[in-house]
């Protein structure tokens, strides 16, 4: 990004001295990262420690020596390994549910002209105000009643139900941008309503779907509260509850807790990652003038 | 191929009438041209035969069928639309082909008929790009190629001109004409140029918030128009209208408006039987205000004098504004003079006009007052 400004900001004169008021900035841009990232680099550092180490030198000092094991028990002793695949489990069928329901709505809202439309929005975008302090009791009661409490099924469902909201109302902004012209397009050469939704205004879709994607796997991978409301077995736990059991009541072993939770953020950095290529915007362009 | 007929339709948004009875036949293989200012319903009177707008009343037929209830999708039409509506994920060989698609052609026949199209605009080469990698003129291209592969029985086209530069549009509007002649098939074309309604319509309907003005020939149109909307609208620049009075002179028809008055050839006058000791419009164009010396042969002139006011240079002619001398704060003429004259910005020159192509319309009703429609000056 610097680079890319950079090169756009042609400088006409070549500038000889150095500006102050640049390198001040540049200065406090630079401290201020490195103190928001004091956290992470503290566990970065920590999760190679022993825990002999830390007892002894305490947690802000250099470490002495420096190993993996910590990874290694968090994975295989911690059972972030099943923890991991318990996130997995919850989290991609949420995904799928709440992109393949809020998609069509957001297509009709955003499209078609019909009573209570403005009305039926307006309750999508209310039910993602709503406060989970509101939500608790009356959705530990309705998973219960459903015999759904302490499954896989209790967190999807909910997941899926409480971000459609967010979901119907990013896409169905995104979607009145698509041209009208196109849409009419697609019904004169022979597509009927599912057709166009599918063929046209889904493609067309992607870029939102992406970044809205990306959003959602990180909110839902990261739940920790409804994980902890609505799981109560250990082996159903997602790698957000799980890690925390790791911290016993007596000793707690931190560089292997750690060690879990950088684990556990490695999936929504890549899924970041890979899903960033699709951020493009400007999808339409090309088809009107 | 097919005629489509407008049988009394009206559109209404609310309580704003768009349309409103609209009653119109357009003949198999014709070329029709909808225009009109913005916002004259030129546009919904299109999309309404397209499907992509209901109508409120009345009845459009596409052949023989009506087709108010009937999808856009099975009435056999094509459209291009004036932002062209190209789909921005496919490649041009699959935009193209969508329609085709969508109606199970089989696979060598879509091939088949996207190259030929493609091969007929000149766009052959651009098949695997994507719209977004095309110029303005080869998105305009394609939006007519996806068009013609379908084989529909009646083209609409909503401005497809529009977005081009003045260049291109000239040649576009050529190769548009072209392609109606090897279609042979009905072309509905909406447009907000009259130089395109005249150039490529074999009629033009002139719409005015959503009335139909005139529906006729381009040359009967400019000729012989109905009021003083279309005697306006068509023609640049704009035919020069004055408030008058007609009354009778010695035999003579005279056009009185206050700050001149001219008589009307008795050969021209016969066509006005009811304008004596009416109020009028007095409106002639530019072209039949002539320098008195450049004056054609053959032709009754009438000469007033006039105050020039700006003087355009077209190379071919003088645009020449005229304000009146006598009087200020008059609506100005305007006169299409002949290239070898030279009027001098201020000066008072004397202008001639030629009565025998004058309009007269009511002045309440502002419709033509003429009977009859053979030119006086052949």
């Amino acid at each position: 990004m610097a680079s890319r400004t950079e090169t756009l900001s042609a400088k006409p004169i070549e500038q000889t001295a150095l500006d102050w008021r640049e390198v001040i900035k540049f200065g406090a841009l630079l401290a201020l990262t490195l103190f928001w990232m004091i956290p992470f680099f503290s566990a970065l550092i920590t999760s190679f420690r022993t825990m002999n180490d830390i007892n002894v030198n305490g947690f802000w000092s250099l470490p002495r020596e420096i190993t993996l094991d910590n990874f290694v028990s968090a994975w295989q002793r911690g059972n972030v390994n099943k923890y991991l695949l318990n996130s997995f489990i919850i989290t991609l069928p949420s995904l799928v549910g709440m992109l393949f329901f809020s998609t069509p709505s957001a297509y009709a809202l955003a499209r078609f002209r019909f009573r209570l439309n403005r009305f039926f929005y307006f309750m999508f975008v209310a039910g993602t105000l709503l406060p989970f302090q509101v939500l608790m009791l009356p959705v530990f009661r309705l998973t219960n009643i459903l015999g759904l409490y302490d499954t896989y099924w209790a967190l999807i469902f909910f997941h899926t139900a409480f971000q459609l909201g967010f979901c119907t109302f990013v896409l169905r902004n995104f979607m009145r941008t698509v041209p009208e012209d196109i849409l009419d397009a697609a019904r004169v050469d022979g597509c009927n309503e599912f057709r166009i939704y599918w063929q046209i205004m889904l493609p067309l879709s992607l870029p939102a779907l992406a970044a809205l994607a990306t959003l959602e796997f990180t909110w839902v991978f990261n739940d920790y509260l409804w994980a902890i409301i609505l799981i109560k077995s250990d082996s159903l736990r997602p790698v957000t509850a799980g890690l925390a059991t790791l911290q016993g009541q007596y000793i707690t072993d931190w560089p292997v807790i750690v060690a879990g939770a950088l684990i556990a953020t490695l999936p929504t950095v890549i899924v970041f990652f890979a899903l960033q290529r699709y951020f493009i915007q400007g999808l339409t362009l090309g088809s009107g003038k | 191929m097919a005629s489509v007929t407008y049988d009394h339709v009206t559109k209404r948004f609310g309580d704003v009438t768009a349309v409103s009875d609209l009653d119109i036949e357009v003949e198999d293989q014709e070329f029709l041209v909808f225009v009109g200012p913005s916002g004259c319903g030129k546009s919904t009177s299109l999309r309404m035969l397209a499907g992509l707008e209901e109508i409120t009343e009345g009845r459009i037929l596409i052949g023989d069928r009506v087709v108010n209830n009937v999808a856009p999708k099975d009435r056999d039409i094509a459209m291009v639309f004036q932002s062209y509506a190209l789909y921005p994920h496919m490649t041009v060989f699959d935009n193209m082909a969508f329609g085709l698609k969508l109606r199970k052609t089989p696979k060598e026949e879509i091939k088949r008929r996207v190259h030929e199209a493609a091969r007929s605009l000149g766009i052959e080469d651009l098949l695997d790009r994507r719209p977004r990698q095309l110029s303005g003129g080869q998105r305009q291209r394609v939006a007519v190629g996806r068009a013609i592969v379908r084989e529909p029985a009646v083209f609409l086209m909503d401005e497809p001109l529009s977005n081009l530069d003045a260049k291109l549009r000239v040649e576009a509007r050529a190769n548009i004409s072209r392609l109606h002649l090897r279609l042979a098939t009905t072309f509905i074309y909406v447009t907000h140029d009259q130089t395109e309604a005249m150039t490529m319509g074999s009629r033009i309907c002139v719409l005015s918030a959503g009335v139909l003005m005139q529906l006729d020939s381009p040359q009967n149109l400019y000729d012989f128009p109905d009021n003083v909307f279309v005697a306006g609208f068509i023609g640049s620049p704009a035919m020069n209208f004055r408030r008058a009075t007609v009354r009778q002179e010695n035999g003579d028809m005279v056009v009185d408006t206050g700050d001149f008055q001219v008589v009307v050839p008795p050969a021209h006058a016969r066509h006005f039987p009811e304008a004596i000791g009416k109020e009028v419009v007095f409106g002639i164009r530019p072209e039949d205000i002539h320098d008195p010396q450049y004056t054609p042969p053959g032709i009754h002139t009438a000469q007033v004098p006039a105050q020039v006011d700006v003087v355009e240079e077209m190379g071919n002619e003088k645009l020449v504004y005229l304000a009146d001398s006598q009087r200020e704060g008059l609506i100005p003429l305007v006169a299409r003079f002949d290239p070898r004259t030279r009027p001098v910005v201020g000066n008072t020159v004397s202008i001639a006009f030629n009565m025998d192509n004058i309009h007269l319309f009511d002045a309440t009703t502002e419709q033509a007052l003429r009977v009859g429609r053979e030119r006086t000056d052949v």
